[in-house]
């Protein structure tokens, strides 16, 4: 569905991002990208979604394909109008306007298409947004605007999501909900889903294969159980103790983990 | 309370093409982001195509007859032993006039719509993605170039062009008063108003308009969503240029043609930003006001008054209110 080959990334022609980045998202699966701060995962998917010339971000070396077409020739708009959907980070409704015409201006995605955009759909997945459907986007909670921003990537009928931090702020309940609903848009319509995201924890729920990346490039890859069990990742990204007690670690006892990924980089 | 129903009517037409002239500033700013600063010259470029497709061209030598004064048999007959100044032969000098009026109207719109669209293609698009103050600097820079284009293209000097509509006066008694005014600039007002309610209900009830405002509000995600941002920009300017090129035409009547006209466009941007820049009602009402003020101190103080006092009440609004009257603020979570 999505491939992407060892690309190189610079905004303003100076500050590198990505630095040889290559990952694959086959049909129907979820992927996840997972890495700290300032890793490039955000750069990565505007990358994919060719939102990047407007930020004057540049891909310098390295293609991406999107079903075989790269997608550097292609306008964002119609990107999104062949089957790539791309969540933001922190959401991004457009919050002065109603529920009902941010949707409606998702449904800009199946122009060129055979395809009547289904809003009932939407509001049977989430019936809270039924109720709101006439207010103002930006007055719903955090959890709410969630949900729209996932009922607009319904109304376009991807074949692949590309989701930016789906849990950004919002409560432990709220997020299991959330990837509640990531799981079902996979199995209900097959739809691939590249899922970048901070909280390794939840994500590895939802995922099938993942990718772990540190300053602008892939350190690690593999299944999810294969990393599952890795003791860097349940170190570094899931919150377990070296040897699997709970009890304190020194400093110097993680100290190692900066001498490793300067090792890595 | 005759005269002030007259100075009234006055005010509220020539707030009527304040208001078309705003259109043009506003619906840039709603899609863009960017406060067009020239739009007054624009305006000028849309009067002086409609002064040389409805006098320079008809007076060329070989321009058609009919396009210069349309004389047919009918009209020549009931024009015969009317009396000077009469209605009716108001009415039959426009009709006269009226094929170079119409080929001034549509030429002016299509000249206008190109320029409109060289400056987006050129200026605009270039720039997209880059700070909106680099854009707004742009306009400013436009300000010379058009100026200085339009005296080169039609010289400084002032000229005058054919009415749009007939302009007989209409006299009728209100409040133990006769109220005086011209029939054109009551046509004017209406071109106006139909402008400006179809162009809100545009963006208020239609699939495009949605569209125009998600541009507005976040260009990028919306262009993430399938909708064309660059066509959404050119729409824009295109949608601000013909409403220019009416305006101009509507002010060139009035007040005859010269490149100080573009000037208009400052003061129409006070009221826009008194308006609120992205909000049409506001800028409506706002443009109705001023309209009615400039009429109401001209009457009362004179002249002289007429020029400062509407713009001081801006100010003073604009510091109790510094979004405008109805501009959005941002929709803050709570």
């Amino acid at each position: 569905m999505l491939t992407i080959e060892n690309i190189e990334v610079t905004y303003y022609h100076t500050v590198q991002a990505l630095r040889g980045l290559s990952l694959e998202v086959p049909d129907g699966k979820i992927v996840t990208l997972l890495g700290t701060n300032g890793a490039g995962k955000t750069t990565t998917l505007k990358a994919a979604s060719n939102l990047l010339a407007l930020e004057n971000g540049e891909v310098g070396e390295g293609r991406i394909f999107f079903k075989g077409q790269s997608v550097l020739s292609i306008q964002p708009d119609r990107l999104v109008q062949q089957g790539l959907f791309h969540v933001r980070e922190g959401r991004r409704i457009f919050t002065e306007m109603t529920v009902e015409d941010n949707l409606i201006a998702a449904s800009y995605a199946l122009d060129r298409r055979k395809e009547k955009p289904d809003y009932d759909k939407v509001y049977a997945f989430f019936p809270r947004l039924k109720e709101r459907r006439r207010q103002i986007a930006g007055y719903l909670s955090g959890g709410e605007q969630q949900m729209l921003a996932f009922g607009r990537a319904m109304i376009a009928r991807p074949e692949l999501i590309l989701m930016d931090e789906p849990s950004l702020g919002l409560a432990p309940k709220i997020v299991e909900e959330i990837f509640g609903t990531i799981k079902r848009l996979n199995e209900e319509d097959g739809t691939a889903i590249l899922l970048v995201e901070q909280n390794a924890g939840v994500a590895f729920g939802v995922a099938d294969y993942g990718y772990i990346m540190e300053s602008g490039q892939i350190v690690m890859e593999g299944d999810v159980a294969k990393l599952k069990n890795d003791k860097d990742i349940q170190s570094f990204y899931l919150g377990m103790s070296e040897d699997g007690s709970e009890g304190r670690q020194s400093f110097r006892d993680v100290k190692h983990y900066k001498r490793r990924k300067r090792w890595l980089s | 309370m005759g005269q002030f129903a007259q100075f009234a009517i006055n005010g509220l037409m020539s707030g009527a093409i304040y208001a078309l002239i705003a259109i043009g500033i506003v619906s840039v700013f709603k899609a863009t982001k960017v406060v067009n600063f020239a739009h007054g010259y624009l305006i000028m470029f849309g009067a002086y195509f409609y002064f040389t497709f409805s006098v320079v061209v008809p007076g060329q030598e070989w321009a058609p007859a009919w396009l210069a004064s349309w004389q047919p048999d009918w009209l020549l007959a009931a024009k015969e032993g009317l009396p000077m100044f009469s209605p009716m032969g108001a009415v039959l000098d426009w009709v006269a006039n009226l094929p170079r009026i119409l080929f001034g109207l549509v030429g002016a719109l299509f000249a206008n719509a190109v320029v409109g669209l060289i400056i987006e293609r050129t200026l605009m698009r270039p720039l997209m993605g880059q700070s909106i103050f680099a854009m707004i600097m742009v306009t400013v820079g436009l300000i010379s170039i058009m100026s200085g284009s339009a005296q080169l293209i039609w010289t400084a000097d002032a000229a005058n062009v054919p009415y749009i509509a007939p302009n007989m006066p209409i006299r009728f008694e209100l409040f133990g008063t006769m109220i005086f005014i011209f029939g054109t600039d009551l046509v004017n007002m209406v071109i106006a108003l139909l402008l400006f309610g179809g162009i809100v209900a545009f963006v208020r009830f239609t699939k495009g308009g949605i569209a125009i405002r998600a541009t507005a509000e976040d260009s990028s995600t919306a262009y993430s969503m399938g909708i064309s941002v660059p066509k959404v920009f050119s729409r824009a300017w295109v949608l601000a240029s013909t409403t220019g090129a009416i305006a101009g035409a509507i002010l060139a009547t009035r007040n005859g043609i010269s490149p100080s006209l573009g000037l208009f466009g400052f003061s129409v941007l006070a009221i826009v930003l008194m308006g609120g820049l992205d909000s049409y009602i506001g800028v409506f009402i706002a443009a109705m006001s001023v309209g009615v003020m400039e009429a109401m101190t001209q009457w009362q103080l004179g002249g002289d008054w007429a020029e400062i006092v509407p713009y001081v009440a801006v100010l003073v609004v604009l510091i109790w209110r510094p979004h405008g009257l109805m501009g959005q603020k941002e929709v803050e979570r709570i």
